[in-house]
Parts: structure tokens; sequence; C-alpha cells
């Protein structure tokens, strides 16, 4: 059964430039995005920052309307049926914000209990629960502003969970989050699956979309440019090859030039202090050493290397196709 | 109904509870009691120095204006508060009906702007030597609860244009003085430039002020009852007003992305 289902989906956005003479621009956030999800599944929407991921998240649970385009959550329209939508759904976000922070953990969930119509009496027997779930029990006494960031973002985990919905979206909910809290997050995500729910997961960390997720959609610029299992995504690149060159001071130029090499797919750079690492996808059947240092004629190279493709760098290669 | 009366009961108190700054005693007692305390002796012997107008008159005007400390910083706090914290977004999201959300914070605040209102009330027959007849005392009470509905109503709609504005604090103080000079709080409204007293006819206090300064030279209710019904009408008409422009600017949030900084 299908519990998610996207169609097409666009987003523009109006605002304006000019200092003086303002003139209106639209941003295309979204474009085109279709992906459908079952149930019991764990999704994920994977990309960099600003490739649409949070805006397609907010057409789902009904906080923006699509500009064209169908969504569909447990079969119902997120335009025309919004709020009965928004009673069967959970949302979380990453982030510091988004919590009554003078409040204590117990009363942000009572309040939110309140607003999702759970009754007094299912309250309490349900508050104590996700706080056990989400590992806050014997701090929900405590205000929120002294939470740290790993305990407001289980908070929020929590106050999404808290009217036992059937589908839960997370919006980056491990962001800025320490590595061993962020694994802790993890599990709380994992535990969801194993308690029947379905879950479309936003993130930009691959790792963390490799561990958890069921089936991947890849998005860039407002576009899906890649979809299927973690493993499908791997093996998208596992015949190719990644050379991996240190270099300093080298420009767009260079870049571009790199990018044109026969057999090479794509060419990222890492800012490295005072060197730049450039990682290069190539072609399996070749070996490019040679003419990628031929174009760096003049440069000072530092460290070569050659390896296995990771599932990060699929990701680059998708993501990086469409530059 | 139970469902909205409980969103609107409960869900307002501990809304209030986490959006209003001044929650803590250190800064409710001195903003809270502190300033309209100040405020009373000020204007009371300010007003006495130039003789312009008798004792009570001042008494009374401004210890029912107060209840705007409240009323306006308070209400304008607990609904725009909500997206500056971050909180705007979770609360859209929800399915709560937004007129028990939006309604409900109105109670704690005008439960504080009957205190802050009562508080000044004592103050000034302590120290000023205030003196109402015990039998006005009750009609007063009345005026002064429609007042500050009336007020807190205002309040309303102040936060809901706090949460499209980004300074909304200083529109929030322009209210308050605003309400000061246009309300007939110290100066007749008669004595105003024209169209100052018919800006102030417009705004919340003007009647209710009106009404409690004769209830409290002895007037019945029944005298003052026009006064009264024009304030609650005023009242009516601006909770609807910011109830229609909160609901407005949601729908804005979702076509247009206005409120989306959360």
């Amino acid at each position: 059964m299908l519990v998610i289902e996207a169609v097409d989906l666009r987003r523009t956005y109006r605002t304006t430039t000019g200092v003086i003479r303002r003139r209106p621009l639209d941003v295309e956030a979204v474009r085109g995005v279709s992906f459908a999800v079952e149930q019991g599944e764990l999704f994920g929407l994977l990309g960099p920052n600003g490739a649409g991921k949070t805006t397609t998240i907010k057409m789902l649970i009904t906080l923006l309307l699509p500009t064209s385009g169908d969504a569909r959550v447990l079969g119902m329209d997120v335009v025309s049926q919004a709020r009965d939508v928004r009673k069967r759904i959970g949302y979380v976000f990453g982030g510091d914000r988004g919590l009554y922070e003078r409040l204590s953990a117990r009363d942000n969930l009572r309040y939110f209990a309140e607003l999702y119509g759970v009754s007094g009496k299912a309250q309490r027997t349900r508050i104590d629960e996700v706080l056990e779930l989400v590992g806050l029990k014997g701090r929900e006494q405590e205000r929120v502003e002294g939470y740290s960031r790993g305990m407001r973002q289980r908070l929020h985990i929590a106050r999404g969970i808290l009217h036992d919905p059937e589908v839960v979206f997370l919006d980056e909910p491990t962001i800025g989050v320490d590595p061993v809290g962020a694994r802790e997050l993890r599990q709380t995500i994992a535990d969801l699956i194993a308690a029947g729910k379905t879950v479309l997961l936003t993130t930009h960390y691959m790792f963390e979309a490799d561990a958890l997720c069921d089936r991947i959609a890849v998005i860039a610029k407002g576009e899906i440019v890649g979809e299927g299992t973690p493993a499908a995504l791997k093996a998208g690149v596992a015949e190719g090859r990644v050379t991996e060159i240190e270099v300093f001071g080298v420009d767009d130029g260079v870049l571009s030039r790199l990018r044109v090499v026969d057999g090479v797919r794509a060419v990222t750079v890492e800012e490295r202090d005072q060197k730049q690492l450039l990682v290069v996808q190539c072609a399996a059947d070749r070996e490019l050493t040679a003419p990628l240092l031929a174009q760096l004629d003049g440069f000072e190279v530092g460290r070569v290397t050659s390896r296995e493709p990771t599932l990060e760098d699929a990701y680059v290669a998708l993501v990086g196709a469409g530059d | 109904m139970r469902r909205w009366l409980t969103v609107f009961f409960v869900g307002g108190s501990i809304a209030y509870r986490g959006l209003f700054n001044w929650i803590r005693p250190a800064m409710y007692i001195p903003t809270m009691l502190g300033s309209p305390l100040f405020q009373l002796i000020f204007f009371t012997k300010l007003g006495q120095f130039a003789q312009a107008q008798s004792r009570d008159f001042y008494i009374v005007g401004n210890s029912v204006q107060v209840c705007a400390m409240s009323s306006v910083y308070g209400m304008t706090m607990a609904v725009a508060n909500e997206r500056w914290f971050g909180t705007l977004g979770p609360l859209l999201a929800s399915p709560a009906n937004r007129a028990a959300v939006f309604l409900g914070r109105g109670m704690p605040v005008l439960a504080n702007g009957l205190l802050v209102s009562a508080f000044t009330f004592v103050a000034g027959t302590l120290l000023l030597g205030f003196r109402p007849g015990l039998a006005a005392v009750p009609a007063l009470a009345l005026v002064v609860v429609v007042t500050v509905v009336s007020c807190t109503a205002f309040g309303m709609l102040l936060g809901s244009i706090g949460l499209r504005a980004k300074d909304f604090f200083f529109a929030a103080n322009l209210a308050y003085f605003l309400m000061l000079l246009f309300c007939g709080v110290n100066i007749p409204l008669d004595e105003l430039p024209g169209w100052m007293s018919a800006v102030g006819r417009c705004l919340p206090l003007t009647h209710g002020i009106a009404a409690a300064r004769e209830v409290a030279a002895g007037a019945s209710l029944l005298h003052v009852w026009g006064l009264v019904l024009t304030e609650l009408g005023i009242a009516a008409a601006y909770a609807a007003a910011g109830l229609a422009l909160f609901r407005v600017l949601e729908h804005e949030s979702r076509r247009s992305a206005v409120l989306d900084a959360y």
C-alpha cells in the first residue's frame, strides 16, 4: 500500500532582487519531484543544502502549497484534506529551535498532546511511553532551555510521535548532534520502523541514509537525480574508480578542464587548510592519472591516490552530474 | 466541543507560560507592577500639580489603562513569539482548531490584565486617597473586566501583525503609548484635536475608561450601559480582526511562505 505519493511536485518561491529598484525573481526550489513510499518503509530524501528536501517535506506535511503537481499522504490530498492529513502524520525537524524553552519537556509534550487531541487520560501514559522511547525519562521535569542539542532533538522526536501517527516525517533530525547522540537518534528512528511506522527521512549524511533507509532518492537543485536502494545506488558507480589528488591553488578554470578529460565522470573539491583535495570519479577501464596531471601542469601537486568508490562517491556523482 | 475547550483553556495556559517573556518574578514585578505603579503616581501628581482635572480622573484613567501592559505586550508575545521561538511550524502543522488556539491565548492575558489593574486601583486607594463608594465597586469591577477584554482583543490583532512584522515590539510600544494619548486616560477626549478623539473612539479603553469614571463617581451601571456595550462591540471587532488576520497569514504562509522563518 502506498503511504506517500508525490507526482511531478513543483514549488516556486517569489522573491525580490535589487536594493532601490526591486525586481521580482522566481526561484524554483522543487522542480517536478515524483516518488512513492510504501507502508512500513524508511525512505530517505538525500541531497545537499538547498536541494529542495525541506521544501518537499513541507509540502507533504501541508505547511506549503505546491505550485503544481499532486501529493497524497495515506490516500489524502495534502492541499484539500490538509487537516485530515495533519491528524495522522508526525513531523520532526532538526535544530535547536521549535520547542518552548521555558517549559519542561513534559509540558511541551502536554501542550502538543492537547493540540493533537490526545485525551487527558491517554496523555499520562503516552507521554511516559514516548519519554521512555527517546531516553528522556527522568529529565522530563527540567526546562528545555537547559537541554543539550541531542536532548532537544530527542524531544522533537517525542513530540512528533506523541499522537501515535502512522507516518513520520523527519527533516534532518541528526543535524548538529554529536556522534554518540546521533547514533542514539538513529536507533530511535530504527525503532519507529520496528514499531510499524512509515518514515520519510531527509538528510545530507550519506552514511546515515545508508544505515537506515530501505530506499533513497537523491535530490539536487530541486530534481530527483537518482533513486533506489543504497546497494543499487552504490552499484551505479561500482564499476568506476576514484582518483584523489592533493593540489595547491587550483581555480575554476582548471576544474572545468579536468571535467572534460575523456573518462572523467565528476570532479569535486574539498578545501583542506591551504591545500585542496580533488576527488575525480573516473571510468573503470581507463587509466587517467597522466592526463589529469597534465591538466595540472604548473600547479604544485601533492599526494595522488586511487581507490574503489564508496556510497558517498555515488552521491557525489549523482549530485555532481547536474552541475 | 470538549476538545475545543481543553485547547482553549489548558493549551492557552501552557502556551502563555511558554511564550510570555516576563513571567519570572524578577521580570514580572518591575514590569507588570512597578511600571504601572509609577505611571499612576506620575500622572496623578502631574495632574494635581497642573490642576487640570480631579485626582480621581487620573487614578481611574491610569488604573484601567495599565491593563494594556498585559493586554498589548502579553498578547503580542503570546502570538508573535511563536514565530521567533521557532514553534510556529509545529503549531501550524497540527490539526488543532485555530480559533481555540488563538483565543485561548487571551485567557491568561486577560487574568493578568485584571490583576495589574486591580493592583493599581489598590495602590491608588492606599497611596493617593482614591475612595470610591463601596456600592460602586461591583459595577467598577464589571466595567474594568469588559475593558480588559477589549484591550486583550486589541492585543490579539497586534499579535497577529507581529507574526508577519519583524520588529513587533516596536509596534507594541507604539500601541501602548498611542492608547495612553488617544483614549482619554490623562486628557479628556473633548480636549483632544478632532482627529485624535475620532481615532480614540475606535480604540479599546476609551469607552471603558469613561464608564469607569462615571461608576466610580456614583453612577449606576444602567447609566453607563451604552458605553459598556460599545466597549464590548469594539472587543468583538478586534478579536474577529485578529483571528481573521491569523487565518489569512496562515493561508498566505502555505501559499507564498510569508511566515517561513521557522
